[in-house]
């Protein structure tokens, strides 16, 4: 894919200012979309997934903020940095306003769908009028158009009866219907680029199939690219094309999706993988990762990932890698955060193993391989790995 | 159940309710001290045959239960009973005071409502910065300052001090212009707009205050709810965003309270009333309790007691009618 992406980010930071100190909460991340591709961006909770979504449509609110990187979409700056004549870093001359944002990003070329369908609609109004409404701003129809628009995506949806659907409100709605109310809207305001944020989360299983299949047919339909934004491995091998994996606000590993599956090159997206039941491989017992994501508060010295990491040694606690091009596969690199990566060069081999906890295997039992098995195709969810 | 079936429903409980204020007024009056006959007569010698003469005629002579008995078949057929003291029925003397009353109350709502909402707002948008801590104080000084100091302030100030605003009593807009002296409508009305300005503010001041308070808190909370920012990122202005998206759900407890202060409303009334010597259903009131008018007492408790309590259920109604998600007791 030769193509300029659809969307740029390079280096982008998102910190919160609390009383208790800066919260990293995103800390560098790069990648790109590009036309008609399903990215994924995966990590377990707080690892900072869905600031950093928030951060691309400028929504982050107080006490967080952007403080640096630059995102581009489409040749547009949404968000850049210069340094001024003084030294300090200001907004780039290039980069859109609040209002230019609003009405030319916001909705019309990037939407938003989120995790929970139950606090996303408006309880107050019709189902059909805040549809309607979205439309109208974002497509500048007239109201009884947007209406028809409104109406015919609801059935694009799968929502049976949307005229008599359009008038209801939307606690009248079941969860998997919500979100599909909530898909509706993204994609009848006609953006290029959709940002999930953990779609499917808060549905039951047999729910969250149907959504994907929707999504995955919608998508081919209508060209549309996604940023996915998951915790769930099952879900990033269902529907991404590329995956970034995620951890304490810095993307760890970036590939294809086969390439990450089965050419991993990050212990972390490793632990994850193994930590998950998969219908393609056969074990005897689900490893957890060991211990608990540590607060981006005041993240550990040298790689974010050491004192949880089996394969950590001295020099992981000194040297803090950024993600370089291991690999390449179908045209796009495969990077991945890892000094034991021979580009790196920094004497991972020579340097002592840590001894400490990592590499303790948990006595899972009988139970757990069976559960894992019995699951099959089902979803593992990287949130809580330790306490499995 | 649709929303007739269901106010209906709603006023069949209210019954209850109004059966125990009566009790209460009724119990109330009884214990009280002082003997409406005698005071009837203010201290004038007669024989016992007199009052006792006058009690069969009042139905004083029976006990409790059957007095209260005879109060309430009357009560059901609309009689609120007969004024010993004023030798008139007491329905007669309530309605004529009822109006300016309403009057008073209705109007210190409307302008509790059209300052508190817009205030609410803006200190809700303005959080933590200057307009919202100015609110704050407004809000504050409003909760703690009696109403009919307030009052007497005010009739200091713009009556006493700088005399554009008269001081004592109301112009009903209801009266033919010639009763009040007045050559036309238009300086009819006038006159009861000046003359209501005054005890309008002092009797809204707390109501203001109070619904200040709660349309910032729901705005608050209403402006950090998902579908607000949902609302966001579909590029919603943000004027749009405080005027529909997060405006209407934070209405709601706006309606309770209005319902629910009724009763202080009405409670304040008194005190404005007579602050700003208006004829209202106020005054009315401490004039009977002066006089141990016990049949006037307990009409107007009873009355006062039946506008909070159709108050209340005004307030459910519209409550079910506003948001959705209030079915009117059964489910779909």
């Amino acid at each position: 894919m030769s193509s300029d992406p659809l969307l740029r980010v390079e280096n982008l930071k998102t910190q919160f200012f609390t009383e208790t100190g800066t919260v990293r909460a995103v800390d560098g991340i790069s990648f790109e979309v590009y036309e008609g591709e399903i990215v994924g961006l995966v990590g377990e909770s707080g690892a900072g997934k869905s600031v950093a979504s928030m951060s691309l449509l400028r929504l982050v609110e107080s006490p967080g903020e952007i403080v640096g990187g630059t995102i581009e979409y489409k040749g547009t700056t949404i968000f850049d940095l210069e340094e001024g004549p003084d030294g300090d870093l200001r907004k780039h001359p290039d980069m859109l306003s609040e209002a230019a944002m609003r009405e030319r990003i916001r909705g019309r070329e990037i939407a938003v769908i989120f995790q929970d369908p139950m606090e996303s609609l408006n309880p107050v109004f019709t189902v059909g009028g805040q549809l309607r409404e979205f439309i109208e701003l974002n497509r500048d129809l007239s109201s009884s158009t947007a209406k028809a628009e409104a109406i015919r995506m609801l059935r694009e949806v799968g929502i049976p009866d949307p005229e008599q659907r359009y008038e209801e409100y939307p606690h009248q709605f079941s969860g998997g219907m919500r979100q599909r109310v909530l898909i509706a809207m993204a994609l009848a305001c006609e953006p290029n680029l959709i940002i999930a944020d953990e779609p499917t989360t808060a549905l039951d299983v047999t729910v969250e199939g149907q959504i994907l299949d929707l999504v995955d047919d919608l998508q081919e339909r209508y060209d549309t690219s996604f940023i996915w934004v998951t915790h769930d491995m099952g879900v990033v091998a269902e529907i991404c094309d590329r995956v970034n994996v995620m951890y304490l606000g810095e993307i760890v590993e970036q590939a294809p999706v086969d390439e990450l599956f089965y050419e991993t090159n990050h212990p972390y997206t490793k632990a994850l993988l193994n930590s998950m039941p998969r219908p393609d491989r056969t074990v005897e017992e689900l490893t957890p990762i060991e211990g608990v994501m540590p607060e981006a508060i005041n993240p550990p010295s040298g790689c974010r990932f050491h004192p949880r990491c089996p394969d950590a040694r001295e020099v992981c606690t000194r040297v803090h890698p950024e993600a370089r091009e291991v690999d390449r596969a179908d045209g796009h690199p495969h990077r991945a955060a890892c000094v034991k990566h021979d580009v790196f060069d920094v004497g991972y081999d020579e340097s002592v193993p840590l001894e400490d906890g990592a590499d303790a295997k948990p006595s899972g039992g009988e139970t757990e391989a069976e559960r894992g098995s019995a699951a099959g195709g089902g979803h593992a969810s990287t949130d809580g790995g330790e306490s499995r | 159940m649709g929303l007739f079936r269901y106010t209906i429903f709603r006023l069949l409980q209210a019954i209850p309710v109004l059966i125990g204020i009566s009790i209460i007024t009724f119990a109330l009056a009884n214990l009280a001290p002082g003997d409406p006959v005698r005071l009837m007569l203010q201290g004038q010698e007669v024989d016992e045959e007199l009052i006792r003469t006058i009690e069969a005629r009042y139905g004083l002579d029976q006990p409790v239960h059957v007095r209260y008995w005879n109060y309430m078949t009357g009560l059901v057929q609309g009689d609120l009973g007969y004024s010993i003291h004023r030798r008139r029925p007491v329905a007669d003397l309530m309605l004529e005071r009822a109006g300016p009353t309403l009057l008073l109350v209705l109007s210190a709502y409307v302008f509790a409502l059209a300052t508190a909402i817009p205030l609410g707002v803006l200190a809700a948008k303005r959080r933590n910065k200057p307009a919202d801590h100015v609110s704050r104080i407004v809000a504050l000084v409003g909760v703690s300052t009696p109403s009919f100091w307030i009052g007497i302030m005010l009739i200091i100030v713009f009556a006493v001090q700088l005399g554009v605003l008269p001081s004592a009593g109301l112009v009903y807009p209801w009266q033919p212009p010639e009763a009040a002296g007045h050559s036309g409508y238009i300086e009819h009305w006038i006159e009861s707009i000046r003359h209501l300005i005054l005890p309008m503010i002092a009797l809204g001041t707390l109501q203001m205050a109070t619904l200040m308070r709660v349309e910032r808190t729901q705005m608050i909370e209403s402006l950090q709810q998902e579908y607000v920012t949902l609302a966001r990122a579909y590029g919603v202005p943000e004027r749009t965003i405080l005027r529909k998206h997060a405006f209407r759900s934070a209405q709601l407890p706006i309606i309770t309270i209005v319902g629910l202060n009724l009763s202080t409303a009405l409670g304040g009334a008194v005190l404005i009333e007579t602050v700003f010597a208006i004829n209202g259903m106020g005054r009315l009131f401490i004039e009977a309790i002066q006089q141990l008018d016990y049949q006037l007492v307990m009409g107007i408790t009873m009355v006062l007691g039946a506008i909070f309590v159709i108050g209340v259920v005004i307030t459910d109604i519209s409550y079910a009618y506003i948001d959705p998600r209030v079915t009117y007791g059964d489910r779909e």
